[in-house]
């Protein structure tokens, strides 16, 4: 019985070291960074470009690969996937081939569309392979604008009708003093 | 003075300085001022919930302007034949379209004053978003060929009906019809019936283009089919005026 558990912990350990072993080999590393001219403090409207590498480690070509980026708001209470529709027209590179010891350097410009925090990260995965590789993620803030200034919207909102009913009231005393003439 | 600047300057002061006018003037600005209030609490709006707030705001100005062009455009030979001041006017030398170019006239510059009452809203909310150049641009571009189209379809339900009522409801219904997009999600926008109507409905093509520019931030390039569409709308609606002008029904 016992030589039994003890197979079965040489097994587990095993197939443990294979999988630590198949992770350090990975063929794929993957890096990123933010773009030296970016903005220290960005504010909305704001463009941010990053920079991904993709080096083929392994000594076989890798066909098929599949970078896309994603970026996730991490405010607290607000936690959640952004829709990048709005934030970049560049949100993928698709069918590009590696070969063995080759990188791939990809820009991934940004538009800064709404404040808070925000957490970036670029995934790849090829046509052959079934594992996603990650990035290191970057992180970063975003300060409010506004985009709606109150005491503007008032004073418009307020100026234009009253211009007209003043308007209106000047017609009305000149028609009344026409009548009276 | 030719008689279509004479027609022109009778309707503009109509229009402009009667207090109908202004009461008419009034009633939109307090629209747009009631429009921009609702949003004056929420300054933490991201850049496209503002470009959002401006595209609703160049729909709002171009349905009221299509509604403005449907009354004034009912009451250019209906109204003047229930007034009883038809007959010396078409009895008087006045071409057929000298009366129309007069008429159109008075509502382009009814669609100007509209236009310029509007801007300082537009100013006020979006000068600290996005594309509101462009917004001011295309809701002239565009905004215009769809009012004067509504404008002459008016004018030819008029010229046909001899009522400004019948010619009126019909117009009405024809924008509402027209309207649809303002009031349908884009789920059903999207469905192939949707986009049909699309394709053929020229104030969905105005709208199409404000949310392409304002918001998606696109070329002109992009619009170029869509402008196809509004001035094939105004040169149709221009036929159909000049159809029934010539021969208007109820003589």
């Amino acid at each position: 019985m016992r030589i039994w558990k003890y197979l079965l912990m040489a097994v587990i350990i095993m197939i443990l070291s294979l999988a630590v072993s198949a992770a350090a080999e990975a063929p794929l590393a993957l890096d990123l960074s933010p773009d030296d001219q970016n903005p220290s403090g960005p504010v909305m409207g704001d463009h941010l470009r990053f920079w991904s590498t993709i080096t083929n480690r392994g000594d076989i070509p890798i066909e098929g690969l599949v970078a896309w980026i994603s970026l996730v708001e991490i405010d607290p209470g607000n936690e959640q996937p952004v829709d990048l529709e709005d934030w970049s027209a560049q949100k993928a590179v698709t069918g590009a081939s590696l070969g063995p010891k080759q990188s791939l350097r990809t820009d991934w410009p940004m538009r800064l569309i709404k404040g808070g925090d925000y957490r970036v990260v670029v995934s790849v995965t090829d046509r052959g392979g079934r594992r996603v590789f990650t990035s290191p993620t970057v992180q970063f803030h975003v300060r409010q604008k506004p985009v709606l200034q109150a005491g503007r919207v008032l004073a418009v909102a307020i100026g234009v009708p009253l211009l007209f009913i003043g308007l209106m009231a000047f017609n009305n005393a000149k028609r009344r003093r026409k009548k009276g003439v | 003075m030719k008689a279509h600047w004479t027609i022109f300057y009778k309707e503009t002061a109509q229009m402009l300085r009667s207090q109908r006018g202004l009461l008419w003037l009034l009633a939109f600005s307090g629209l747009l001022s009631a429009f921009s209030l609702l949003l004056v609490s929420n300054t933490e709006l991201s850049l496209l919930d503002n470009a959002q707030v401006v595209y609703m705001m160049a729909g709002t100005i171009l349905a009221a302007g299509a509604l403005l062009a449907a009354i004034l455009g009912s009451d250019a030979y209906a109204g003047e034949k229930e007034r009883g001041t038809l007959m010396p006017l078409l009895c008087a030398p006045i071409g057929v379209n000298a009366l129309l170019a007069g008429k159109i006239l008075g509502l382009l510059s009814a669609w100007g004053v509209m236009f310029a009452v509007a801007t300082p809203y537009l100013w006020a909310m979006g000068a600290s978003g996005q594309n509101l150049g462009a917004a001011v641009f295309y809701l002239a571009l565009f905004g215009t060929p769809v009012v004067l189209g509504f404008g002459y379809l008016a004018m030819a339900l008029s010229a046909r009906t001899g009522s400004v009522l019948a010619s009126l409801l019909s117009t009405i219904t024809l924008f509402m019809l027209a309207a649809t997009p303002i009031l349908i999600g884009p789920g059903l926008r999207g469905t192939t019936i949707g986009r049909a109507m699309d394709a053929v409905n020229p104030f969905a093509g105005a709208l199409n283009t404000f949310d392409s520019v304002i918001i998606d931030s696109e070329p002109f390039a992009a619009q170029v089919g869509r402008l196809l569409l509004v001035v094939a709308w105004l040169g149709v609606c221009l036929l159909a005026a000049r159809r029934s002008a010539t021969h208007p029904k109820f003589q």
